[in-house]
């Protein structure tokens, strides 16, 4: 500092201007200081816990929720951070599309049943739906529930389609007696996967049987909260081909229809939007539910009930959280979405096998009745 | 450590002086001017914040110099910086190792924000020893676990994660893959009917995923629709949309026969139209792997793949198949049979013993379907060989006018073969399955929404405070219509 | 107008400034380094460049434990039995002390296990200083260099400290009559109490037969970007967290299970081995040691390590680039994990992945039954060949003495 002293002052106005400017040095000085230690603060990119003792699950828990509703709201750029961090970040995503930035997450759920026939089907089935998936753009996650015995051999097919898949290895603590009581569980074991990694997108339970078109997947990316559209069943070996689904006017759901278009029959139930906009209204009708080939919704709901306006601790979340979910999608109507918006557009197929009382083998898909 | 930390500060101090003086010297000759004091102030509090972000940067650099001794992902440059580094720290140690050296860094921060080690006397010993011994920036003891504020996962990072994934399995073909891929052209033989949409579009995903150039060749029973068409035109394959002026029959034999015969119309168009490349006889319900399609790139002229027949067992009563049986009962598999020494020795053919009499005699008859003889699906040709004329055609191969012409049913292709010995079997000697097949069908007069659009929208009904589903069967149970009184709230139309 | 130019002149300055700082930034991420010689010490035979004698120690060192508990061929620890029977029957051993450069004393220090099978320490230092006093009183050898031409296995987590605590482990030190032999074991981290110069740095052992079984073919489509199997706390050992993998494997969780790119979990699926063929990365953090049998996984099966241990030494360092194949995140960038692993060029992550797919760097980090070619025994013999001729200071005058024979815990001084 001592060239900015030199000039020797001999008038007042000099040694006042002189005073001046090292008041305006210290300044400097003081600032640059100031931004010496601000850099050498505890980098933005740690937070540092004490260590209270507390299970740390827990903290670490709260922590993340708060971070995952910005997220999925506002897509925030953390470059400006990760640079400020001295973090080497190639800014080249110039042609980075703002409809990639928001394109949401899909987590399709694929469960297997087990019993003879159905293993030996079921390599074809999930190839066929791999690849559909495969041809989705990401981000996607297809989360495929198995029984552990047969996990091996289906993950050989599994990961020759090149598709990011997360098998899990179900081990059922019952036997089950039915085929939907065994697919209830891998539907919960699904789910707890999802609670647990708190992953956060629309979840989709995509039958291996079923057939989809890929703007389908487009298509429930829109979802915000809960979203449904029709669903073609046909029967094998019989003259059955049936649509159910939703009515909507504009997305919304205005009531649910199924129509047989072989014997011509439709039936459909309309919501009364002057009497029936209380979703308390609805509560009533807790002993239906709604089939889950016809539904997707945003996974957060499983680990964020409140941000829902949901009570936190539901029994139901933990031990029946597909159950807790169909529950949630009738309930709460007002955030149903109708896909596409006037749900004309078919764009999933399934299939019943002929079954006859279903002693022989497990029924196919849906026991609707 | 801690001196080349302090000699860099103080560089600091000294270059970040040499700032403000360069800036206060210009200011002070701004401040014998008679200038606007407002425009002073500005100077002054413009260089206030360039001053508070240089040392903001400056001591970032001084960070990233002092703890970034790990690199990121790369090595021989960033190593050379923590040589430097090092190089500082051996300065300033003995090279005797001694059993009491603790590894302990007391990074300013860390030190002040997180809690010490939980092992005291360690910690002081590590103090004691600080001054001559070997120090790793490792701490011993207990750290705080870091967690980002910032929101996550950045939907950016994701997307360009998978690209990365995209060409990393691009190379793994490029590595691994046939070098000159030939042209694969799929013949599927077609017609309008209710599991049309279904099957077909799960064989127009498969192809999609087909890494090689490919041609689709539909034949199309009862003349080409637009439904076909458009379902066609939306999979941007390259798509030879063939019309076949037979009706598709009801009886699953004469159906079979049709089938065949608009695949042999297909390959005549191959021939007419010298198409080059390998031909798959792909059936729109049947699922392939996609290494199929790289094994027949390795046919020459005729090759034969195993095929997974997907019987579908749901019929009521199987007296011959007790349940247990059926668990362990394997896949059965269509295909090549090979000797000990890899050549074809026989076919695999599917034992049709247990469904004696259960079979489906009409297409969407309630009982399973099974593969006649062998199945097209599973044979793959050079299409070289339906020429007229090809180098090294060899003369084991009929001549495709010959077949079929008084129309007789073409079984299969080995019927182009005068000997059928030289088809080669693909997929380790017929040992993978390659593809499945299976055969399901409504009833052939099963009638369907025309496109999958349902129109025109559906009637209002009478409003309803509850929501049916599932319950909605075609005929209101008995149950239902007796118990509810509010059964007002639905009605049952009947359109027709 | 003056301080016009004087702002410039400043902004310059501040541009320059932080220009220079960029530099510096860039050149630390610069990667492309071609180096091809790594092979050619992979492939070096060490036949011929060096003899050793094995001592003969009565089964209680060695067999009797492992008839006694035979799980021990198959932990982490397992090389040091294989190192063993690798060297009864290899061309470098020699059965002539006279002739030898090299000593080694076949004691199974890890073969002692708890019901559980976890391979616990407690008993290695009296059991290793037992056999060194007896072939220190049964042959000349040891007396002529106290140990200093001997070489010892001691694979443990912290190697000759015999303790799988650090702290402990650090309090402990290396057994003080070890202190001049020359140490083969996994532990390896930079300036390290347990970590004596002059060590060489091997793999952890993992079952080759067993990994061989489940190679898939090579052009199964890499569809994970992120995969890791294992624990992120352990509760059991380290109830408060923060210490177990000094809190990295806890950050990869907290921040990153809810990324679909991050395939982590403690589940331990039937597929593990398939699963990390179809990976691009494989985290290879750290445990309660810098080391993890991941990073041999990694390798063999193709999968880019990501290695999350800072100052970690690494198995055979000096033939083994494991700047190239590998991606090092330092602990502290954990959180910053997804930026650094998807700013990785593509062009550097498909190198890594050629370089991965050479058979000599795998073939160096297995422990092969029977013995092969470039395998992990044949680089600890070139390792222990690079050290020939011995030094100077190798062998004691006659009277001279180097070892306290009475140093360490009281513990460690009972008889075996």
């Amino acid at each position: 500092m001592g060239t900015a002293a030199a000039p020797a002052p001999e008038r007042a106005k000099q040694r006042r201007s002189s005073h001046l400017w090292k008041k305006a040095l210290l300044h400097f000085s003081l600032c640059f200081v100031m931004g010496f230690f601000t850099g050498f603060a505890p980098s933005s990119s740690s937070s540092w816990r004490s260590n209270s003792g507390q299970p740390h699950h827990q903290l670490a828990a709260s922590h993340l929720t708060v971070n995952q509703v910005s997220s999925s709201l506002v897509p925030a750029s953390p470059e400006s951070d990760a640079v400020s961090n001295g973090a080497v970040v190639d800014v080249d995503d110039v042609g980075e599309g703002d409809d990639e930035r928001r394109r949401r997450m899909l987590i399709v759920v694929t469960t297997t049943r087990s019993g003879g026939g159905e293993r030996r089907r079921r390599r074809g089935e999930l190839l066929r739906l791999a690849h559909t998936l495969r041809l989705v753009r990401p981000p996607v996650v297809w989360v495929v529930v198995e029984p552990a015995a047969d996990a091996a051999a289906t993950a050989e097919v599994l990961r020759g389609t090149g598709v990011m898949y997360r098998h899990l290895a179900f081990r059922p603590e019952e036997n089950f007696t039915s085929a939907a009581a065994e697919a209830h569980a891998q539907r919960n074991a699904a789910l707890a996967h999802v609670e647990k990694h708190r992953l956060s997108g629309v979840l989709h339970f995509a039958d291996a049987a079923a057939v989809y078109d890929t703007s389908f997947f487009d298509q429930i990316r829109q979802i915000e909260a809960f979203g449904t559209w029709p669903v073609a069943t046909m029967s094998a070996g019989e003259k059955k081909v049936v649509v159910e689904g939703p009515l909507c006017s504009e997305s919304k759901v205005t009531g649910w229809f199924s129509r047989d278009f072989n014997d011509g029959t439709t039936r459909a139930v309309k919501y009364n939007t002057e009497t029936d906009s209380n979703p308390a209204g609805a509560a009533g009708t807790r002993a239906h539910t709604i089939d889950v080939s016809g539904f997707a919704f945003n996974s957060s709901i499983l680990w964020d009930p409140e941000r829902w306006g949901r009570p936190t601790s539901l029994p139901d979340t933990s031990q029946d959280s597909i159950k807790f979910v169909q529950e949630v999608v009738l309930e709460d109507r007002t955030k149903l979405k109708g896909i596409p918006s006037d749900c004309s557009q078919i764009m999933v197929w399934q299939y019943t096998m002929p079954m006859v009382a279903a002693q022989t083998s497990t029924p196919k898909t849906h026991n609707r009745r | 450590a801690a001196a080349s930390a302090a000699a860099a500060r103080s560089s600091g101090g000294a270059s970040g002086g040499g700032g403000a003086d360069g800036v206060s010297s210009d200011a002070g000759a701004g401040g014998r001017a008679p200038a606007t004091s407002t425009f002073w102030f500005l100077l002054h509090a413009l260089c206030c914040l360039v001053s508070l972000f240089l040392g903001f940067r400056f001591s970032r650099l001084l960070f990233f110099l002092l703890f970034s001794t790990t690199a990121l992902y790369s090595s021989t440059s960033s190593s050379s910086s923590s040589a430097v580094l090092r190089a500082t720290t051996t300065t300033t140690t003995t090279t005797t190792t001694t059993t009491t050296t603790t590894n302990t860094f007391t990074l300013s921060f860390a030190a002040g924000s997180n809690p010490p080690p939980s092992n005291p006397s360690n910690h002081s010993a590590a103090l004691d020893d600080a001054a001559g011994h070997t120090q790793s920036h490792v701490v011993v003891g207990r750290h705080g676990i870091r967690i980002r504020p910032w929101p996550h996962p950045d939907p950016v990072e994701v997307m360009r994660a998978h690209r990365i994934m995209e060409r990393v399995q691009e190379e793994q073909r490029r590595w691994y893959g046939v070098k000159e891929p030939r042209h694969v052209l799929v013949v599927t033989p077609t017609y309008s009917r209710a599991f049309q949409a279904l099957h077909l579009t799960g064989l127009l995903h498969s192809l999609r995923n087909v890494p090689y150039p490919l041609t689709w060749i539909v034949v199309e029973a009862g003349g080409t629709t637009n439904a076909t068409a458009s379902l066609l035109a939306r999979s941007g394959l390259t798509i030879v949309h063939i019309p076949f002026p037979d009706r598709m029959p009801h009886d699953w034999a004469d159906r079979h026969a049709t089938e065949n015969r608009m695949r042999l119309h297909a390959l005549r168009v191959i021939r007419e139209r010298k198409m080059d490349g390998v031909i798959v006889f792909a059936d729109d319900s049947n699922v392939h792997s996609m290494e199929l399609f790289d094994e027949v790139q390795k046919v020459q002229w005729m090759g034969a793949v195993s095929v997974g027949i997907l019987a579908h067992t749901g019929t009521a009563d199987q007296p011959r198949l007790s349940e247990e049986d059926k668990q362990n009962m394997p896949l059965p598999v269509q295909g090549p049979a090979c000797n000990s020494s890899g050549q074809l020795a026989g076919w695999h053919t599917f034992n049709s013993l247990p469904f004696t009499g259960k079979t489906a005699t009409v297409v969407g008859e309630a009982a399973p379907v099974l593969p006649r003889g062998l199945e097209w699906a599973g044979f793959v040709l050079n299409s070289r060989m339906l020429w007229k004329e090809a180098d090294g055609k060899p003369d084991w191969v009929k001549d495709l006018d010959a077949v079929g012409e008084n129309g007789e049913e073409i079984e299969n292709p080995l019927i182009l073969l005068n000997d059928a010995s030289s088809v080669e079997p693909l997929g380790n000697c017929g040992k993978k399955i390659l593809l499945w097949w299976l055969r399901v069908e409504a009833r052939a007069d099963s009638k369907f929404p025309q496109g999958w659009v349902i129109e025109p929208p559906l009637e209002v009904v009478i409003p309803a405070k509850r929501t049916p589903w599932p319950e909605t069967t075609t005929e209101l149970s008995s149950e239902l219509v007796d118990t509810k009184p509010d059964q007002e709230d639905r009605r049952l139309s009947r359109t027709n | 107008m003056r301080w016009v130019l004087a702002a410039i002149a400043i902004l310059a300055a501040a541009c320059f400034f932080l220009g220079a700082e960029a530099q510096e930034v860039r050149q630390g991420h610069q990667t492309e380094r071609i180096s091809g010689s790594a092979g050619d010490v992979l492939e070096d035979d060490p036949v011929g460049r060096l003899k050793v004698y094995v001592y003969d120690l009565p089964s209680k060192y060695n067999k009797k434990l492992l008839k006694k508990d035979p799980r021990c061929l198959n932990h982490m620890f397992a090389a040091e039995i294989f190192m063993h029977r690798f060297l009864l029957s290899s061309a470098v051993r020699t059965f002539n002390p006279e002739e030898a450069d090299w000593f080694y004393t076949p004691v199974y220090t890890t073969c002692d296990l708890t019901p559980s099978g976890l391979p616990l320490p407690f008993k290695s230092p009296r059991m290793m200083r037992s056999a060194i006093e007896l072939i220190a009183t049964k042959w000349p050898y040891w007396n002529r260099s106290e140990g200093a031409d001997h070489f010892f296995v001691t694979p443990h987590d912290f190697g000759a400290c015999f303790h799988y605590q650090e702290e402990k482990a650090i309090g402990r030190g290396i057994l003080p009559l070890l202190q001049r032999a020359t140490l083969v074991q996994t532990f390896g981290q930079k300036n390290h109490v347990c970590l004596k110069d002059g060590s060489i740095t091997i793999p952890p052992f993992a079952p080759p037969q067993k990994m061989q079984a489940h190679l898939i073919p090579a052009d199964t489509p890499r569809s994970i970007f992120v995969y890791f199997r294992g624990l992120f706390y352990d509760t059991s050992n380290d109830p408060e967290g923060g210490y177990y993998a000094r809190g990295a494997r806890a950050s990869v969780w907290e921040n990153f299970k809810n990324n679909p790119l991050f395939d982590i979990s403690t589940d331990h699926p039937p597929t593990y081995y398939e699963d990390m063929q179809r990976a691009v990365f494989c985290l290879c953090p750290l445990g309660w040691a810098p080391w993890s049998p991941r990073l041999v996984e990694a390798v063999v099966f193709g999968c880019i390590p990501v290695i999350i241990a800072d100052d970690i030494v690494l198995p055979f360092a000096d033939a083994i680039p494991w700047e190239e194949i590998g991606v090092f995140v330092a602990e502290e960038d954990v959180p910053k994990l997804d930026s650094i692993l998807t700013s990785i060029p593509t062009d550097v992550i498909l190198r890594k992945q050629r370089l991965l797919a050479n058979p000599s760097m795998k073939q160096a980090m297995l422990f092969p039954q029977p013995a092969q070619a470039g395998d992990a025994f044949h680089q600890i013999l070139n390792g222990l060949a690079r050290k020939l001729p011995h030094g100077e200071n190798v062998f004691l005058k006659p009277g001279e003495r180097a070892l306290n024979w009475t140093a360490g815990p009281v513990g460690d001084l009972k008889p075996c």
